[in-house]
């Protein structure tokens, strides 16, 4: 099949940039690395990009399609070559481009060394047997331990664009593998390191991670597990823990978020005077809606019985995330709802959808 | 007429009002028939997903069996981040009977009618994009907007994860666009519309949302836009009341108004000022109403 790419060259020692389109002739099954080899190999030497298992084990050949993080090993090019459409490659966003597709991954090691990602099992000793994990305790960090470190989730954090020193979502999960790992004894001092600026709660939630991830890391998830552990524990003096406890206070006495007071409760009263003009503001708008009489919910109540009941359930902290993971994933793969179960492991539909033009992404309808 | 649950959430009782008395004046015209849940609480924003995850699990599983209870088959929500967190928890209930078995002990221990796992949850965006809604909204839509320039903006989560929302491409949405064009408005195309608005982190990481928000209100306003429009009221609080700040740490002052979906709708519908309430936002709506001569 004939294969059209346009891809981003870069040459850092001039600082030149330019967009570059190639055509090949490549196998019906090619993928995009194949292509990108059969460019090097027949058009251009030159052309810089990394690679190495060809099966979406290293992590190396992380780049962008059409404005999109995936492993180039991953993509298989026949839809979009039958389309006609001519995809853009580019390096990686959120870390430095060193030639062409080729970005400089220091930054990234430097965050995963960050989180110490290596066991500190105290010097418990065990004595005559060896330590013995249980499967249970083990698949708490499944997904986790799924991460093959090719910065795709990185790539295009919308925190770590923002504040360049955000840990991110693969140190972060990186971090989740050992905190929830059960040999492991420097929770605390993980969960503190984790809480401080640029860490736990830098993350906007904005799910590319989730979304990138070619390995199902669900490294925003695993980020919640970090949170809900840490706040478990007692670390909760950032002010994205208050915020998220304000949540919890609210919920249980009047059901409804207590907006107005949320400010204070999160940066605490001598910081949010500081907003005070802003909130006169928003106040003519009608937007701090007066915290009294309080908009209570009906059969609040019930809300309030409720946490009365869950702090008996045994599923706090990063369990109460892992029972939910675990759910859904019985949803995806067993019970043949979603879109998921109707795919093979390697069928149509299991990787990516590639960027088809002309074609309604959808018309809606079902969600399911 | 299609009878569905409505659930309002924290904001649209709360400092976006405009955004419920909009949505409830607009249904009729779009075949939606509302049943308000009255005694649900918050849906934890995300926040309870974080600090107390069980607890967010049994508060949305309340808020579904209550949606069931009124016999409709479909939960309506009208902000981003309810629909994400109420899919989530339908979902695990729904894959999980050992898990919808212990959350409904607990429910009906507490006086909560049971959840059998029988209804779907949907933004008000997806009702009237597709389907019978997109029809009688074509309809509906009759003053239009007259070419007004209208710059959509998603927010995230409404789009990603995709396999908990799956409505649309979660990399090249078209939702919003569609409907822009159904009401006779120009839809602006920029590349953050799919991007975070900084609202999650405003208070906790001030200078890094900003650094977020700018992006699409800049990429915006560059491409031409009269206005923008979200489904998601904590996009519009942070993408309306928060453009001060961005005009007192960058200088620039953007005045791009920000619509939520059912006053842009409810707009080239010709609902009245009182319906509309384009008073309650902070940056003005001037140039849009100026232009529509409402
Ligand atoms: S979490 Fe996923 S996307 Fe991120 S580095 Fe690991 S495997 Fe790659
Ligand atoms: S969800 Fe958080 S960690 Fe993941 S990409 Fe967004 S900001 Fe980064
Ligand atoms: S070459 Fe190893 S993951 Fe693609």
């Amino acid at each position: 099949m004939q294969v059209a790419l346009k891809i981003w060259r870069f040459d850092a020692e001039k600082g030149e940039r330019a967009l570059r389109e190639y055509e090949i002739d490549a196998p019906e099954e090619a993928t995009l690395l194949d292509c990108l080899d059969i460019v090097k190999d027949r058009l251009d030497g030159t052309l810089a990009y990394r690679k190495s298992c060809r099966m979406m084990i290293c992590g190396s050949c992380g780049m962008r399609m059409d404005g999109a993080a995936v492993l180039a090993c991953q993509v298989r090019m026949h839809d979009v070559a039958q389309a006609g459409h001519v995809p853009v490659i580019s390096a990686m966003g959120n870390l430095p481009i060193v030639k062409d597709l080729v970005v400089d991954m220091a930054p990234f090691w430097g965050k995963i060394r960050a989180v110490t990602p290596w066991l500190e099992p105290g010097f418990s000793d065990p004595g005559e047997q060896e330590h013995v994990v249980s499967q249970p305790q083990m698949n708490a960090i499944h997904k986790e331990s799924l991460c093959i470190m090719c910065g795709c989730c990185v790539s295009e954090c919308n925190s770590m664009e923002a504040d360049p020193d955000f840990l991110g979502p693969a140190a972060l999960a990186k971090g989740m593998r050992f905190v929830g790992d059960a040999r492991d004894q420097a929770t605390v001092e993980r969960l503190q390191a984790y809480s401080e600026p640029h860490g736990i709660w830098d993350c906007t939630r904005c799910y590319f991670c989730n979304e990138r991830c070619p390995k199902g890391v669900d490294p925003r998830d695993a980020i919640a597990k970090l949170g809900a552990e840490a706040m478990k524990e007692g670390i909760d003096s950032d002010m994205g823990a208050k915020h998220a406890k304000w949540f919890v206070t609210s919920a249980k006495t009047t059901g409804w978020l207590r907006e107005t007071e949320l400010v204070p409760k999160t940066q605490g009263i001598v910081k949010s005077l500081k907003e005070v003009k802003f909130a006169m503001g928003l106040l003519r708008h009608g937007k701090v809606p007066p915290p009294f009489p309080p908009h209570v919910a009906e059969h609040v109540g019930e809300a309030r019985a409720l946490y009365d009941l869950v702090q008996h359930e045994g599923e706090d902290g990063y369990d109460g995330i892992v029972q939910l993971e675990h759910a859904l994933g019985r949803l995806e793969h067993e019970d043949g709802h979603g879109e998921a179960a109707e795919r093979g492991p390697y069928g149509e539909g299991s990787f990516p959808k590639p960027y088809l033009p002309g074609e309604e992404s959808s018309d809606g309808g079902g969600s399911e | 007429m299609r009878t569905v649950a409505y659930y309002k959430g924290c904001l649209a009782s709360l400092s976006a009002k405009e955004l419920d008395i909009s949505t409830q004046a607009l249904a009729p015209k779009v075949g939606l028939e509302l049943i308000e849940l009255e005694a649900v609480t918050c849906c934890g924003a995300g926040d309870i997903h974080e600090a107390e995850p069980d607890y967010y699990l049994h508060l949305n599983a309340r808020i579904l069996a209550y949606a069931e209870e009124t016999g409709a088959d479909t939960l309506m929500t009208v902000c981003n981040v309810c629909t994400l967190n109420l899919r989530q928890a339908n979902h695990a209930l729904q894959g999980d009977p050992a898990l919808l078995e212990r959350v409904n002990r607990n429910l009906t221990k507490v006086g909560v009618p049971a959840y059998s796992g029988g209804v779907e949850v949907m933004h008000f965006l997806w009702l009237v994009a597709a389907g019978e809604g997109y029809e009688l909204l074509k309809g509906a839509a009759h003053r239009g907007l007259k070419g007004l320039k209208i710059a959509p903006f998603y927010g995230c989560q409404i789009l990603r994860p995709s396999k908990l929302l799956g409505f649309e491409d979660p990399d090249r949405p078209s939702s919003l666009e569609r409907i822009i064009e159904a009401c006779g408005g120009e839809a602006i195309d920029y590349p953050a519309k799919i991007k975070c608005c900084g609202f999650p982190i405003i208070q906790a990481r001030e200078e890094t949302a900003l650094a977020e928000l700018i992006q699409p209100i800049e990429q915006a306003k560059e491409a031409g836009a009269d206005a923008m429009v979200t489904p998601c009221p904590l996009c519009h609080l942070s993408l309306d009341a928060w453009q001060s700040k961005l005009k007192a740490q960058t200088g620039k002052d953007f005045q791009l108004p920000i619509l939520h979906l059912s006053q842009l709708v409810g707009v080239a519908a010709g609902l009245a000022d009182s319906e509309l309430k384009f008073k309650r936002h902070v940056v003005s709506v001037a140039p849009v109403t100026d232009k529509l001569a409402v």
